[in-house]
């Protein structure tokens, strides 16, 4: 039998053990936006994606078109039916909408925490090793994403910005298991009941909304909206619908569990929700500084 | 001129497992097998086993590290992976007569080890809370079956490819 290690092997398996250790320990590091020569590489990696990626996905969208021709009789016949809510609905907003801006002007405060520019994007690959729920996105810093923006399709939220590199973005979708993953969140109803989206849980394919004040009354099918508190949300996206509520282990707060209404399955284009609002703390240079003098304390 | 053809294959298996994932569902089976697509990755030991191992450790180590980086941000594990399952891979097929039929299961032996080495990584490093019992059934089992077949279909052709090139390198 020949010898299994060698010298020069065992110093080159025992190198990149380190080596190993080393980049693991620095990439799981909670850390802002990656490393310049990352971008690089996600830039290059990202600019085949695309080619590779788009003719594949117009492909596939043409059988999806093809089976959904199936059905096209009866989804008519639904659209049909909310053609008629909508133009009611739309003529509502827009009073609405009137209304909200003009009162905002008396106030003298118009930028809100829910304004936001959606930037179109494509999927354009989903991680194919299928452990950390991330998708890649063909837009980046090039078009103003940044680092934790809302990721959301029309139909809610889906997830957020984790890295961003020149020409892409990745995206980490709300069923990733991260426990830095926090969505601060509302439930809508007569007065609003405060909570936050963490966790998904796998068997029943639900988020878990936690910290609801154990005496707050929520019943199934309200919706669960993003609260705008978390700093880089946007106010009143559409995550899902209460199912469940349990007691948490302690009694002191209840967890619900929340239907999301976006699937995070087979995603081929996505919104990016830009913040106009970032915080209620006024830009850096308009702050004074407060000097507190200590007066023989 | 036909030298460079070699990177061309590497590439495009590179990108097809992610074009796999484009084209299949992830919610076929209701969501209760998740296959990894390994295609890249099987590439790889055929170029091992029917080119040049040394040539598939440095390509190994290179794509692996852009597979790192580009999807899944985890930097080291596969880019520490391939190559050495390369290299185990090498050593196997030394002792056993690498037939097709043999270098399938070798191949399949592979693709499991790889596949629990990152799930125990990722246990490691915490990213994950599966039970070794639910990774064993949701996504071992699925994943052995997808490469499994893409093996059947592609064997023949891959090796001929591998051998091909061969002959344009010597």
């Amino acid at each position: 039998m020949p010898q299994f290690f060698t010298n020069k092997r065992l110093i080159i398996l025992l190198g990149s053990i380190i080596l190993l250790v080393a980049m693991i320990g620095f990439s799981i590091r909670d850390r802002g936006n990656i490393t310049w020569p990352e971008k690089f590489v996600k830039d290059v990696t990202g600019f085949g994606q695309n080619i590779v990626s788009k003719p594949a996905g117009v492909v596939e969208s043409f059988w999806d078109d093809v089976s959904r021709l199936r059905h096209t009789y009866e989804e008519n016949e639904k659209l049909r039916a909310h053609l008629e809510e909508l133009a009611q609905l739309e003529s509502d907003v827009a009073r609405l909408e009137k209304d909200n801006a003009e009162l905002r002007k008396v106030l003298e405060k118009e930028k809100s925490l829910a304004d936001y520019e959606p930037v179109q994007a494509t999927v354009i690959a989903r991680n194919p090793d299928r452990w950390y729920e991330l998708i890649t996105i063909d837009q980046g810093e090039s078009n103003g994403i940044e680092p934790d923006m809302a990721v959301m399709t029309a139909s809610g939220l889906v997830g957020k910005v984790k890295s961003t590199s020149k020409f892409t973005s990745t995206v980490q979708l709300l069923s990733a298991h991260d426990t830095n993953n926090r969505v601060s969140a509302i439930i809508q109803g007569g007065t609003p009941i405060y909570g936050l989206i963490e966790g998904y849980n796998e068997e029943k394919k639900m988020l878990q909304m936690t910290k609801i004040p154990s005496d707050s009354k929520v019943k199934k099918g309200q919706t669960v909206t993003t609260s705008g508190l978390g700093g880089v949300f946007p106010k009143g996206l559409v995550i899902g619908t209460v199912t469940e509520l349990v007691p948490d282990e302690f009694g002191l707060t209840q967890t619900a569990l929340v239907e999301p209404s976006a699937s995070f399955y087979d995603l081929e284009h996505v919104m990016v929700s830009k913040r106009e609002m970032t915080g209620v703390l006024p830009e850096e240079e308009d702050r004074q500084q407060v000097l507190i003098e200590e007066e023989g304390l | 001129m036909k030298k460079a053809l070699l990177p061309l294959l590497i590439v495009a298996l590179f990108y097809s497992d992610s074009v796999f994932m484009i084209f299949f569902s992830e919610q076929a089976f209701n969501g209760a097998y998740v296959p990894v697509p390994h295609f890249f990755f099987i590439g790889l030991l055929f170029m091992s086993v029917f080119f040049d191992r040394n040539t598939a450790i440095k390509y190994g180590f290179f794509f692996g590290f852009l597979f790192d980086m580009f999807y899944t941000g985890l930097l080291g594990a596969y880019f520490f992976f391939f190559p050495l399952i390369v290299y185990i891979t090498s050593k196997l097929t030394k002792w056993l007569h690498s037939t097709m039929p043999v270098f399938f299961v070798i191949v399949l032996f592979d693709i499991a080890l790889l596949e629990m080495l990152i799930y125990g990584l990722n246990v490691l490093v915490q990213r994950t809370t599966v039970s070794l019992e639910q990774f064993a059934y949701v996504r071992l089992l699925a994943s052995l079956v997808l490469n499994g077949l893409f093996y059947i279909v592609f064997a023949v052709p891959l090796r001929n490819a591998f051998l091909r090139l061969k002959k344009v390198f010597d």
